[in-house]
């Protein structure tokens, strides 16, 4: 289990992470979401052990991850940056980790390998960043690790990469209780894939869901009465946006769907139609709500 | 292979769960038939194995499939279970009907609305 507790991160005078409370539960994927600067990278640094909290408290399985070894290697982080292989092949690459990680396993290396298929013998340096990323994805996975990390991983990977790279985490969490985060600034990319979704924004973690809870929980519905509305006219679930443009009432409302229908009809609307949103518009208007512009995040 | 399509803003799970459900009450999967292993289920929809045993876990609570310790998940051949399901979409139906007639839909569009959508999934679909 991860929990990270109170985590503050400072660089120099400012705080890339201000005070970051998450659970995270075994066997869980969970997604971290947030524009260029929220703090996800940070984040994932300092449960890989690479950086020290300056305060609060970063914990694996109930313990500091901080110069942790034991812990240290449990978690196999898969990073922006590959620079440090460039002069190594991945048959070189592969011994490296194999020092590291006792639980590494040939077997699952070779059958990984074979199914991408990249050149053993020549220096990273020649890859492409594609590449590269594949190289580090089949070494994590074959590092057995229980907890693995992403960092924009599907960044450099085409199409059919990723679902060759989905299969393998999906054998991966069946057959290792694998945990996992990744890391994103583009929702529809891990959508389906999380059963979590934290996102960040500015050092803090806005909210921090189960998908399954956020989806089908808030709808939009147009409708129109024969006289003005206003927000007080409507109760019994969460109005989280009300809007009138000539006889039309936008609302989007968040609760159980028969209760919201019930609570309007009984204003006797002269049009009734209800629109699912998708989990990107949901997180819009809830980040409104709590007074985020959504427009200042990446999308 | 579960001819499953996922699309829409739904739960994945709640997806998956009126897949099959659906699956078992047209007939298409028969009592007493195999499920695919979660990890195929998974693999196939690149979705969350965790969620497949979510939906899997639900559909046995409903008594549409049950499973056997490390063989798998069968179709449930009771049929009843199959056709609570038909009676829960008869009566989201004749919710949809009530609320369109009362919401001045005449009889004539209700009719072509349900023959458009009948032949929309004779001709769409695998059957």
């Amino acid at each position: 289990m991860i929990e990270i507790k109170n985590a503050v991160m400072r660089f120099e005078d400012s705080n890339a992470l201000d005070g970051v409370d998450i659970v995270i539960p075994e066997g869980c994927a969970y997604g971290l979401l947030g524009s260029n600067g929220a703090g996800k990278s940070t984040l994932l640094r300092l449960l890989s052990g690479i950086y020290r909290p300056f305060s609060g408290e970063v914990l694996i399985d109930g313990q500091p991850v901080y110069n942790n070894v034991p812990i240290k290697e449990k978690v196999f982080f898969i990073n922006d940056e590959t620079i440090q292989f460039n002069d190594m092949t991945l048959s070189d690459m592969r011994a490296y980790y194999k020092r590291f990680y006792s639980s590494f396993d040939d077997a699952l290396f070779e059958k990984l390998h074979s199914t991408i298929g990249l050149p053993m013998k020549k220096r990273l340096t020649t890859f492409s960043k594609g590449m590269k990323r594949q190289a580090a994805v089949i070494c994590g996975i074959a590092c057995k690790t229980p907890y693995l990390f992403l960092d924009e991983a599907f960044d450099g990977l085409d199409p059919t990469m990723r679902i060759i790279v989905k299969q393998m985490l999906i054998d991966a969490m069946l057959d290792n209780d694998l945990t996992v985060i990744f890391s994103s600034h583009n929702l529809n990319e891990i959508d389906e894939f999380c059963d979590r979704v934290g996102l960040m924004h500015a050092g803090k973690v806005v909210f921090d869901r189960e998908l399954d809870n956020v989806k089908g929980s808030v709808v939009k519905i147009q409708t129109a009465f024969d006289r003005p509305v206003t927000r007080e006219d409507f109760s019994g679930f969460e109005l989280l946006h009300l809007e009138s443009t000539g006889s039309v009432t936008h609302i989007i409302a968040k609760g159980d769907r028969e209760t919201i229908r019930s609570s309007i009809n009984a204003l006797s609307p002269k049009l009734y139609d209800e629109v699912p949103l998708s989990l990107e518009e949901i997180f819009i208007y809830e980040m409104e709500v709590l007074g985020y512009d959504s427009s200042k995040l990446d999308r | 292979m579960l001819d499953i399509r996922l699309e829409g803003k739904a739960p994945i799970y709640e997806q998956l769960y009126n897949g099959v459900a659906r699956l078992i009450s047209s007939g298409r999967l028969a009592p007493d038939e195999k499920l695919p292993a979660v990890r195929e289920v998974a693999k196939q929809l690149g979705v969350n194995p965790n969620t497949v045993q979510k939906a899997y876990a639900q559909l046995e609570q409903a008594g549409l499939i049950y499973s056997m310790p490390a063989k798998g998940s069968y179709v449930s051949p009771e049929i009843h279970a199959a056709s609570a399901i038909r009676a829960e979409a008869i009566r989201r139906l004749e919710v949809a009907f009530a609320d369109a007639i009362s919401s001045g839909v005449s009889k004539e569009e209700v009719i072509n609305i349900a023959e458009k959508i009948w032949s929309d999934d004779r001709n769409g679909g695998n059957s």
